[in-house]
């Protein structure tokens, strides 16, 4: 039974591990901008419009059979804790979370299909997948939105196509992403320059570098840059197309680290274990930097006591709003850092 | 250095995005880092790009004429609003604001023209509008070839299409078109005789 309670005590699915190509690619985000025709875009519509219009696309959504079972949660409703924790799944963004009236987060079965109403746009429909799923990701949101259209009457124009608050996203309204995991190509210094050409294909790249060359894990996100003149299906295609060239470079980055640094990489993948599985307190940023260190182990066959779905798993369930649902209340980076280090224990000593 | 997001905190983490080979870096504390997320909401961002995009078009028409530009008659945005926020305020806005837009969507998407999927309940004047612009660009052809007989043709063949056209569009209702078939129509003209 999908429940509240079992949304935010369970991972969403797409951690699994269980997709294609997910020793390099974590998940895959597909999601579609649509607005109502005849009303005002949410910056510019009243408390009482913006109630109006939840309530219709959650009344539409309510009668949608691929969103049986779904949780409405409106967020003047949810707690400080659900916002953080549905921000920390991508299931809402920072800003919308915070926001004011008429705002609503829809969440369907395992995380597979959610919805923001009254974000940027009426209605951001998206799907998150476990690994390299672009194409199929796209094709159900797809058929969801040829559902819901029956009830809800979107604003188009025969030129333009889905009118959306931002020019950016005008068009097909569609944003395909990917999460990567590029720590091979990062350690082989070959990030920027296979990065640079992706970016030249019209696909944008975002990641974070830190101090020192992967501090942050090796983790980038990957998605189409333009939404207007190309069919949703082509744009999803590219993005496939690319993730998994992309995936195959970071392969063999993988394999020469490992041929020509095995025994340090082996090393350093079994203190990375140590540290996770022992520490008694730990910051966030240093299990995001030993997890990716132990998913390239695991993905080398250097360890076998942990899978990807557990690392996939620590990544979400150690964020801090995670915690502070957990916890109750507000902890302190004191007790966050105590309560992070048992639950990262906790999850490497159950799969063993 | 000082966080570019939130001018409080310390600077620790540069956040990069590359688009068409050039590089965009902010520098972020990592809380905001945080918030951005390696997978965060893109919209985030696409305020600042369209400012960036805009900001290459101002320079481009320095000399325009009224500051404020024109004004949408629905949701009473103006586009020096627009500009300000890169948000539009209603699906009006495109209409009001077309010739703003256009040569700004040509520098987003390289492009302007939608191929991409129709509400099924539009998908027949999506169809006919298509077939508008298909029989103008063949009239514009045959009027440069001197095949005045077939232009004549051609044109009241236009004129008919944009009569069914403006009778349809009075009467949008939702769902009209189309049941739940699986849509793979067969093309059937009936204009021929
Ligand atoms: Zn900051
Ligand atoms: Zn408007």
């Amino acid at each position: 039974m999908w429940t509240f309670e079992t949304m935010m005590h369970e991972p969403p699915g797409w951690v699994s591990a269980a997709g294609p190509r997910s020793d390099v690619i974590l998940s895959t985000r597909v999601r579609l901008a649509r607005n109502l025709e005849g009303s005002s875009f949410p910056n510019r519509a009243t408390d009482e419009e913006l109630v109006a219009i939840r309530e219709r696309v959650l009344s539409a959504m309510a009668g949608s059979n691929y969103l049986t079972n779904a949780l409405f949660i409106r967020m003047e409703e949810a707690s400080p804790a659900t916002k953080r924790v549905l921000v920390e799944r991508h299931l809402a963004s920072p800003d919308f979370a915070d926001g004011g009236a008429g705002r609503a987060t829809v969440v369907g079965e395992k995380e597979v299909v959610s919805a923001m109403v009254n974000e940027e746009d009426h209605l951001r429909l998206q799907s998150i997948r476990s690994g390299l799923q672009p194409v199929d990701a796209g094709r159900l949101v797809q058929r969801i939105d040829c559902e819901l259209e029956r009830n809800l009457h979107y604003a188009f124009a025969s030129d333009w196509g889905y009118l959306t608050a931002c020019p950016t996203n005008v068009g097909t309204g569609i944003r395909v992403s990917v999460l990567a995991h590029l720590l091979g190509l990062a350690r082989g210094g070959r990030i920027a320059q296979v990065l640079g050409s992706v970016s030249k294909l019209g696909l944008s790249v975002r990641g974070f570098h830190g101090e020192g060359s992967a501090a942050l894990g090796g983790f980038f996100q990957i998605s189409n840059q333009t939404t207007l003149g190309q069919s949703e299906e082509d744009i999803a295609y590219t993005v496939e197309r690319v993730a998994g060239q992309l995936a195959g470079l970071e392969l063999g980055a993988r394999e020469e680290l490992g041929r020509k640094h095995g025994r340090r990489l082996s090393d350093e993948v079994h203190r990375a274990y140590d540290v996770l599985s022992n520490a008694r307190m730990i910051s966030a940023e240093e299990v995001m930097e030993k997890a990716s260190t132990l998913r390239l182990g695991v993905a080398l066959g250097l360890i076998d006591e942990v899978d990807l779905g557990s690392v996939n798993r620590l990544l979400v369930v150690t964020q801090p709003g995670h915690l502070m649902y957990v916890h109750g209340g507000e902890p302190t980076e004191a007790q966050r850092n105590g309560a992070r280090a048992d639950l990262v224990r906790n999850e490497l000593k159950s799969c063993e | 250095m000082i966080c570019e997001e939130c001018n409080e905190r310390e600077a620790t983490i540069k956040f990069a995005e590359m688009t068409d080979g050039e590089l965009t870096s902010w520098n972020l504390c990592e809380e905001c880092a945080r918030e951005k997320g390696a997978a965060a909401s893109l919209s985030s961002y696409a305020g600042p790009l369209v400012n960036i995009l805009m900001g290459l078009l101002e320079e481009a028409e320095e000399h325009g004429p009224e500051p404020s530009g024109p004004v949408c008659p629905r949701c009473g945005l103006s586009y020096a609003e627009f500009r300000s926020s890169g948000k539009l305020g209603c699906a009006v806005c495109y209409a009001s604001f077309h010739g703003e837009l256009k040569p700004l969507l040509r520098r987003i998407h390289g492009t302007t023209e939608h191929t991409g999927g129709v509400p099924s309940c539009r998908e027949r004047e999506f169809d006919s509008l298509k077939e508008v612009k298909r029989l103008q660009s063949e009239l514009g052809r045959a009027i440069r070839n001197e095949e005045y007989e077939r232009a004549a043709e051609l044109r009241d063949r236009v004129r008919a299409k944009e009569r069914e056209l403006a009778s349809t569009a009075g009467t949008d209702a939702p769902g009209t078109a189309g049941g739940d078939g699986s849509g793979e129509d067969v093309d059937v003209r009936d204009d021929d005789a």
